[in-house]
């Protein structure tokens, strides 16, 4: 029995147990050993994205443009967002599956609010802006009931967040009805999906809207830059980026997930962070949702079969973290997003039926696992 | 107190069993068993109900499936029989081979069904030596024929030339298959047109939003979107307003929403279907009732086939459409 | 959890310790019973256990993956996986002329070898290559999707022949009252006569196989060895125990399960989609921590967790025979969950 590695554990809801620990990396080709090998091992989600982007760019007519690439990152503003969401909860060595239905429940909050103010005559400014920050306050709650749920209760984080999973869920149907909700404000559209910028080439550019006078037919020949989108996406992961990196919530964050009994012997209030971890989680769930609303111009609540939670974590996978915790940027959770995302995008322009996108993200995500595993020290 | 909750148990199990079931009502009970949870099928149980009220029967109508499949509404189904003799089941199939079993059962313990808006088989009932042949009748649009009259309107739109892209729900729903298959046949017909794709979003809004957004920046040149049925058509015209490109892509719809019909107002959307759901539920209703009380002497239609009215830009307000928009 | 140690609390406490999923039911019945008409009936009992047969079966196969540890996200699609190939290879088999039940019978075998595949993936990933189970089953669940909808081309997967719907649909004894009685088959009456049905077909099945798998994991060394990987890996190691193999084994069981299940559903439902299992993996997790499992393993048992899955079946029927819409349920199956592990914690710490 000597020589034989120990299984780690299966669960994923180690975060709290005692883990046990992996055994150093195994000797491979001299190749990792290098500084160039390591690098392209840390960073490999980067190359394999760069390299997808050149594939398609041969086999797909109009991948490689300006409007795809934009329309791409447009839509994957929400999963950024869970994706981000996903690597404070799981750097902590635990899990959150209720994002995805977190995010229905705030779509179609916002959007019953809207329903109302707008039933009420208020102005579109305030009915816009009223609804949006009532939201925003209330998506903190699911990730407080999370939190002290599996703090003060010692309920795993994966039955955890799977219950609120359902409530989200049943709540958000409630609301709706099981459809989705509309008669709001045109205004979110064009916010929602406005660019900065408006090019006729040769001719004119304007900001911030087509200028009036120009016809819908010839919508076409304009040049659309910079959907508003992506300076929020920007700004949002910027920011979790630094708190996570600098702020002392994220060294108390990467503290819990290495080692809990060190986290507390020096000082940390871990119950405390835990649930301030899952209330970051939902609210940005809850953003995410007020953010669907804009882009779509209605409330809509997830679908069963959407598994937003589950591309969320395997988005953080694929960047590079692991599920044991102590590991994971939010910048490489993007990477992870984006390269999921262009997948799906570049197969479909390029003739293939998505479902081989369901067979590429399965064998992707084991790809990332198995280099996770022969080189456990990087970063 | 183990013993005492086992023995409470199998008491329980034993009174289950035991029990009689439900004893039969005097006045005539009648199912109303929908496809799926949406406006379409809310006008529908509004017919269904007002006729039923009229003829003055008793009816149940069941829960609304979450979704469209026989999983979701074989189980309602059988439940809410199970809850008493019924004369008489309307019932949207939500699948044409799957519901052919239980309905079958459900037939031979003395029910009597009617199918509104799909059907099981090839929707024949006509037929001798099949294994669907046993409804009395089928009371839905005819499909085909309005997916037809769709690709000829919207020829007429675009021109007579040009992509056209069709976005559907779901290919197990025998209605959309044939407005499908008519559509497709009617963009033969001009030479200058092209079909160049059908995706199916299985009824989900946001499903179909995300397929059409894919098929425009797949195809630039789409200048042409046939909406199936109420989410289909929702979605992909808010795709197109999305893409900012309302008003360069025209879309017909098909089945007439409040919000359809909202969209139609605004210009995102240039025509809208109209089928009479309302009216099928009444008359599936009236034929029913009609054959159980003089089972020999009425002789039932095996197809019933309302018609439907188109909505555009031009006759959106006419107080005499109102109507038949779906509410 | 600090529990206040009144005496009546203690006195209910020891008495209910373990037992409050079995009270839970009667209380469930009991209130449908009033809520519905038709609930306290022959039939709704029969309903029941046809529509919980799935689950009863995803419920299992995830235990055995549960008390390693581990996890199996790839129920649902290898449910659905294997609904669909067992309908595409009767529909081929019939083409070529050999005879309904011949087919059913080969496409049923050869759909149950072939659904072992997936679990084995998945056995070999976690335990030769180290992939936590979270990830390995997830991808699974995605090659299961993705093959499966290959597969039916976006069409649902159709051609199953009568026999198929009369088996899964079908009872073990007909009673015509005054008549007649046969096994099987259906007696030919006139419209309208009464006949008593009792004991569909699959639900013996089930109950058959579920029962073997049981005995499998309480009484073999098999089962003593699972129970043994999740309760100390170290110790298990350590003790002699072929860690790997059954590690395989335990996945390979769980993909063989849900392989029977997608088979069931394609006899009931004679037309299979590739999600056809999706919504089950909920409702077999649930089943499995509300039946008392631990989710870090070493625990549970196939009866509890079979009253576990009982515990959903009932709240499922009962709603749906009071008219309540199922939105409601998922908060219902939302709360319970979590009611589940606390009131477990609640009775371990009490005790």
């Amino acid at each position: 029995m000597g020589g034989e590695p120990p299984i780690p554990r299966g669960s994923i809801t180690c975060g709290r147990a005692t883990m046990i620990v992996e055994q150093a990396s195994r000797g491979g080709a001299k190749f990792w050993e290098t500084g160039a090998g390591k690098s392209f091992a840390s960073n490999w989600a980067a190359y394999f994205l760069v390299l997808m982007l050149i594939v398609f760019g041969f086999t797909g007519a109009n991948f490689l443009s300006v409007t795809n690439f934009q329309n791409v990152i447009h839509l994957q503003t929400v999963p950024l967002l869970l994706a981000a969401a996903e690597t404070f909860v799981i750097i902590t060595g635990g899990i959150d599956l209720s994002v995805g239905f977190v995010m229905g429940l705030a779509s179609v909050g916002a959007a019953s609010l809207m329903q109302i103010f707008v039933a009420a005559a208020l102005p579109v400014g305030w009915t816009i802006g009223l609804a949006t920050a009532i939201v925003l306050i209330a998506s903190v709650v699911p990730g407080f009931v999370s939190g002290i749920v599996i703090t003060r209760f010692k309920v795993p984080p994966f039955i955890a967040t799977m219950g609120m999973w359902g409530i989200a869920n049943g709540v958000a149907l409630k609301i709706s009805q099981g459809f989705p909700m509309a008669g709001l404000p045109d205004k979110l559209t064009s916010i929602g999906n406005g660019y900065l910028l408006y090019v006729l080439p040769g001719q004119f550019v304007s900001a911030f809207a087509k200028p009036d006078y120009f016809p819908d037919s010839r919508i076409r020949e304009l040049w659309r830059l910079v959907p508003f989108s992506l300076p929020f996406i920007i700004v949002a992961i910027s920011v979790l980026s630094f708190a996570l990196k600098r702020g002392r919530f994220g060294r108390h964050t990467y503290a819990i997930g290495g080692n809990v009994d060190a986290a507390i012997r020096s000082g940390i209030s871990v119950d405390r962070h835990l649930v301030k971890v899952y209330v970051l989680s939902s609210f940005l769930a809850g953003l995410g949702g007020v953010f669907n609303v804009f882009q779509t111009g209605i409330g809509n609540y997830t679908t069963f079969n959407a598994q937003y939670e589950f591309f969320a974590v395997a988005a953080v996978v694929i960047g590079g973290a692991s599920l044991m915790g102590g590991k994971g940027r939010i910048w490489s959770s993007a990477i992870g997003v984006l390269v999921l995302a262009f997948l799906e995008n570049g197969l479909s322009i390029s003739g293939v039926q998505p479902f081989y996108r369901y067979i590429a993200v399965g064998v992707l995500l084991v790809l990332a696992v198995v280099i996770d595993k022969l080189f456990p020290d990087i970063r | 107190m183990k013993k005492t909750i086992i023995a409470v148990l199998v008491v329980l199990m034993i009174a289950l069993v035991a029990m009689p079931s439900f004893s039969q009502q005097s006045k005539l009970r009648v199912l109303f068993m929908p496809g799926v949870s949406d406006p379409f099928y809310y006008t529908m149980e509004k017919g269904v109900r007002a006729a039923a009220t009229k003829a003055g029967v008793d009816l149940v109508v069941a829960e609304y499936p979450k979704s469209w499949g026989p999983d979701a509404q074989v189980p309602i189904l059988q439940a809410t029989i199970a809850r008493g003799k019924f004369d008489l089941l309307l019932i949207a199939p939500t699948s044409v081979d799957a519901l052919k079993a239980p309905l079958k059962a459900i037939y031979d313990s003395g029910t009597e069904i009617i199918t509104v808006d799909t059907f099981i088989g090839d929707g024949d009932y006509s037929k001798a030596d099949t294994d669907y042949g046993f409804p009395l009748s089928y009371i839905g649009s005819d499909n085909q024929l309005g997916g037809k009259q769709m690709a000829e309107q919207l020829a007429k739109l675009v021109g007579q030339k040009g992509k056209v892209f069709c976005e559907a729900t779901n290919p197990d729903a025998s209605s959309v298959v044939d407005r499908v298959k008519g559509f497709t046949a009617g963009v033969a017909e001009f030479p200058n047109m092209k079909l160049v794709d059908v995706e199916w979003d299985m009824d989900v809004q946001q499903k179909a939003q995300d397929q059409t957004l894919a098929a425009l920046q797949k195809d630039k040149d789409i200048i042409g979107i046939f909406g199936t049925n109420v989410f289909s058509a929702q979605g992909s015209g808010q795709a197109v307003v999305n893409a900012g490109l309302a008003g360069a892509v025209k879309i017909c719809a098909w089945d007439a929403t409040k919000d359809l019909i909202g969209m139609l107002k605004k210009g995102q959307v240039d025509l809208v279907l109209a089928q009479k759901p309302a009216e099928m539920g009444s008359l599936s209703v009236e034929w029913g009732v009609k054959y159980l009380k003089n089972k020999t002497g009425v002789k039932v239609p095996k197809k019933v086939i309302p018609g439907f009215e188109f909505f555009t830009k031009a006759n959106v307000d006419d107080p005499k459409m109102q109507q038949y928009i779906y509410q | 959890m600090r529990s206040s140690k009144s005496s009546t609390a203690k006195a209910l406490t020891s008495a209910l310790s373990g037992r409050w999923v079995p009270v839970f039911i009667l209380l469930e019945i009991v209130y449908f019973c009033f809520r519905s008409e038709g609930f306290a009936n022959p039939n709704s009992l029969q309903i029941l256990l046809f529509y919980g047969v799935q689950v009863f079966l995803v419920a299992t196969a995830e235990l055995f993956v549960i008390i390693t540890g581990g996890i199996d996200l790839s129920v649902g699609y290898v449910l659905g996986f294997a609904t669909v190939i067992s309908i595409k290879l009767v529909a081929k088999m019939m083409a070529i002329g050999i005879s309904p039940p011949a087919a059913l019978l080969l496409a049923t075998i050869a759909t149950l070898a072939i659904g072992v595949v997936p679990g084995l993936v998945n056995g070999a990933l976690v335990a030769y290559l180290k992939v936590p189970p979270f990830i390995a089953t997830f991808s699974m669940l995605g090659v299961c999707h993705g093959i499966s909808e290959l597969i039916i081309n976006g069409v649902s997967a159709v051609g199953l022949p009568k026999l198929a719907s009369d088996i899964g649909l079908g009872y073990i004894f007909y009673i015509v009252p005054g008549s007649r009685s046969s096994f099987f088959v259906k007696p030919e009456v006139p419209r309208g006569t009464a006949v008593l049905q009792i004991l569909p077909n699959i639900v013996i099945i089930t109950f058959v196989v579920v029962a073997l798998f049981a005995f499998v994991l309480a009484r073999t060394k098999f089962g003593r060895h699972v129970y043994a990987l999740g309760g100390n890996m170290d110790a298990a190691i350590r003790s002699g125990i072929p860690v790997k193999r059954r590690i395989l084994g335990v996945y390979a069981i769980s993909s063989f399960l849900a392989s029977l299940a997608g088979i069931v559903y394609a006899f009931m439902y004679v037309s299979g989609k590739a999600d056809a299992g999706a919504g089950l993996l909920l409702d077999a997790i649930a089943a499995v921590v509300i039946g008392g499992a631990s989710m870090f393993g070493g625990s549970g048992t196939v009866w509890r967790t079979m009253l576990g899955a009982l515990v959903i079946a009932v709240l499922d029927l009962g709603l749906r025979m009071s008219g309540i819409p199922t939105f409601d349920e998922f908060i219902l199956v939302g709360v319970i969950l979590i009611f589940a592990v606390v009131m477990d914690r609640y009775m371990q710490e009490a005790s």
